[in-house]
């Protein structure tokens, strides 16, 4: 962990919910890249005799699920499966994998921006329900059988830390095993609705992760021909990709203008002005109320 | 003779837009020409070039889509003012610096004379920056530019005699890039000029992502190595490739987040709404706006 009252907050309760009698859980603090700090779980972990299953649990990602165990149970089942989680996709070619076909278990997030709320993750573009057979499972939330962590190793070359749940599914369905989503119910905590926190080193994890992953994923489908073709394409594909951004935020600004527009005649309103002086009594009431 | 011309696709779009517009500043012996289209816009731009090409009494030829409505009642002043250097090829009120793509206004765009009116959503209006003149940024500047927004274009006599528009570039997309490179590798300017149009167009930017992608492409392979910036990039062809694959999905990410943010401003504004409306104070004084609505 890097944030230690975020994983007071937000993973801790969702694990001490989750865990059984005889769980154990490791809380370390985080060292070097995301890689390095879950390679050191794995290897506590996998000293554990007994393990069923070692659940990675980001700090800001909170478990709702009562019935979490079982369900982990189940999907590890199958003695093929080696990596599950709660969210993944198929059609993945980099490390952007949302960009492909998502499977998931109805994940929600809860923000603190605009008031505060909830709403579905991933709620951009439709996905298909868990569980199924994935490529890739959103690193946020990772369930490692028995034999993926005495086996497997995060990647730690990559240094940006992205891109290493891509690369630890790849790792392990070449070796012949299965990555799958599962039903469990998680929310994932954030102040913000950024998809990306820091986009420029995202792009930087980006052009990493692509080399590393260099032959270990399907090459673009209109990547076929020379590197300055690829370029060209990747350049209109992006620049293309930024219009259509302007477009949403403009679609966001005129979308909201009516509603925005109904709140301010609203509160402008001879009669919302009037009954200004109820409303200051009714808080203080409140306010002791909550006080008393 | 300062002649108006569209390609026209939808007849009632031209009567709705364009049409109002040049009334209102079209002179008693302009021109104003409506054809239908044919084929690719630069294919029925050529036409209407075509057209004009030998008159001898003409001072410019005005190109505007059939969405576009010109605001200004002495646009013919404004536009001969904008022509009135010999050495200038087009002129328009959108354009930018900078520019390395048919993406122009991923550049520095110098001036926006525009607002963008649309219908969905209830309908309103997006204005440029520059759309206000006494409000604009101070980055708000008439001047010569590497390209103009193709949705209002006013050429030079000199231009409409010696530039065609590239046909075989795409059906719609970067025309006006390709037009005004080839106005400024045969030596003339493009300009921006102060005047102010309404495009009627829908938010979306970019309806048919494919065809703009191939435009963007063909654009960049014929001027790569001819004007400098366009097509061009710092790294190998690898090192652009592994950029461009990452900002182009980071761009595509972004586009989540708006949606995201827009979900979430929406409950924000309709919990404020509800409480609004379910507050005691706004149902004691529901009988006043009763009273106020009649």
């Amino acid at each position: 962990m890097t944030d230690p009252e975020a994983f007071r907050r937000y993973a801790r309760p969702g694990i001490r919910m989750a865990a059984e009698e005889d769980s154990k859980i490791h809380a370390f603090a985080a060292v070097g890249s995301v890689c390095r700090s879950y390679n050191l779980l794995l290897d506590r972990a996998a000293l554990e005799p007994g393990l069923e299953a070692l659940v990675l649990v980001q700090q800001d990602v909170e478990i709702l699920d009562p019935d979490f165990c079982r369900k982990v149970r189940r999907a590890l089942d199958d003695p093929e499966v080696a990596v599950v989680g709660p969210v993944g996709a198929t059609g993945v070619r980099t490390i952007a994998w949302w960009e492909g076909d998502i499977s998931a278990a109805a994940p929600v997030q809860r923000y603190q921006r605009f008031g505060g709320g909830e709403i579905p993750a991933f709620s951009w573009k439709s996905h298909d329900p868990a569980p199924a057979e994935v490529e890739v499972v959103d690193g946020r939330l990772l369930v490692l059988s028995p034999w993926a962590v005495e086996t497997l190793r995060f990647d730690e070359s990559l240094s940006l830390g992205y891109g290493y749940e891509l690369d630890l599914c790849l790792r392990a369905r070449a070796a012949g095993r299965r990555v799958m989503t599962a039903d469990l119910r998680v929310a994932y905590r954030t102040r913000s609705l950024k998809v990306l926190t820091d986009t420029d080193l995202w792009i930087e994890g980006h052009i990493q992760a692509a080399e590393r992953l260099e032959g270990r994923l399907p090459e673009p489908p209109t990547a076929a021909g020379s590197w300055r073709e690829r370029a060209r394409r990747a350049e209109a594909e992006r620049e293309a990709a930024r219009t259509l951004a302007y477009s949403t935020e403009h679609q966001v600004d005129a979308q909201m203008a009516p509603l925005e527009r109904a709140l301010d005649e609203l509160t402008e309103s001879m009669s919302w002005r009037l009954s200004a002086p109820l409303r200051r009594l009714n808080r203080w009431r409140a306010r002791r109320r909550g006080g008393a | 003779m300062i002649a108006f011309a569209s390609s026209v696709t939808k007849p009632a779009v031209y009567a709705r837009c364009a049409e109002p517009g040049i009334g209102r500043c079209a002179e008693p012996d302009s021109e104003v020409v409506a054809e239908p289209a044919t084929g690719s816009i630069s294919h029925s731009y050529n036409a209407l070039l075509d057209r004009f090409a030998g008159r001898e009494d003409l001072e410019a030829l005005v190109l505007l889509h059939q969405d576009t409505e010109i605001v200004d009642t002495d646009f013919c002043r404004r536009a001969r003012q904008a022509l009135s250097d010999p050495s200038v090829g087009v002129a328009g009120c959108v354009g930018a610096i900078g520019v390395k793509s048919i993406a122009w206004w991923e550049g520095s765009v110098t001036l926006s004379s525009f607002a963008n009116r649309y219908e969905e959503y209830g309908g309103g209006e997006l204005p440029g920056f520059s759309w206000d003149r006494e409000e604009a940024p101070p980055y708000a500047q008439v001047g010569e530019v590497d390209t103009l927004d193709g949705f209002l274009l006013v050429l030079s006599p000199w231009t409409l005699r010696n530039i065609r528009f590239d046909e075989d570039l795409s059906e719609f997309h970067g025309y006006d890039l390709d037009f005004c490179l080839q106005v400024r590798e045969a030596g003339r300017k493009v300009t921006t000029a102060d005047f102010r149009a309404i495009h009627h167009r829908p938010l979306e930017m970019l309806p048919d992502v494919e065809p703009w992608v191939e435009a963007h492409i063909r654009v960049a392979e014929k001027w790569d190595g001819r004007i400098p910036g366009i097509g061009t990039a710092p790294g190998s062809w690898e090192e652009r490739a592994r950029r461009a694959e990452a900002e182009r999905d980071a761009a595509r990410t972004l586009a989540y987040t708006k949606k995201l943010e827009l979900q979430a401003r929406r409950l924000q504004v309709e919990r404020a709404l509800e409480d609004a409306r379910g507050s005691i104070s706004w149902r004691v004084t529901a009988p006043l706006r009763l009273l106020a609505r009649r």
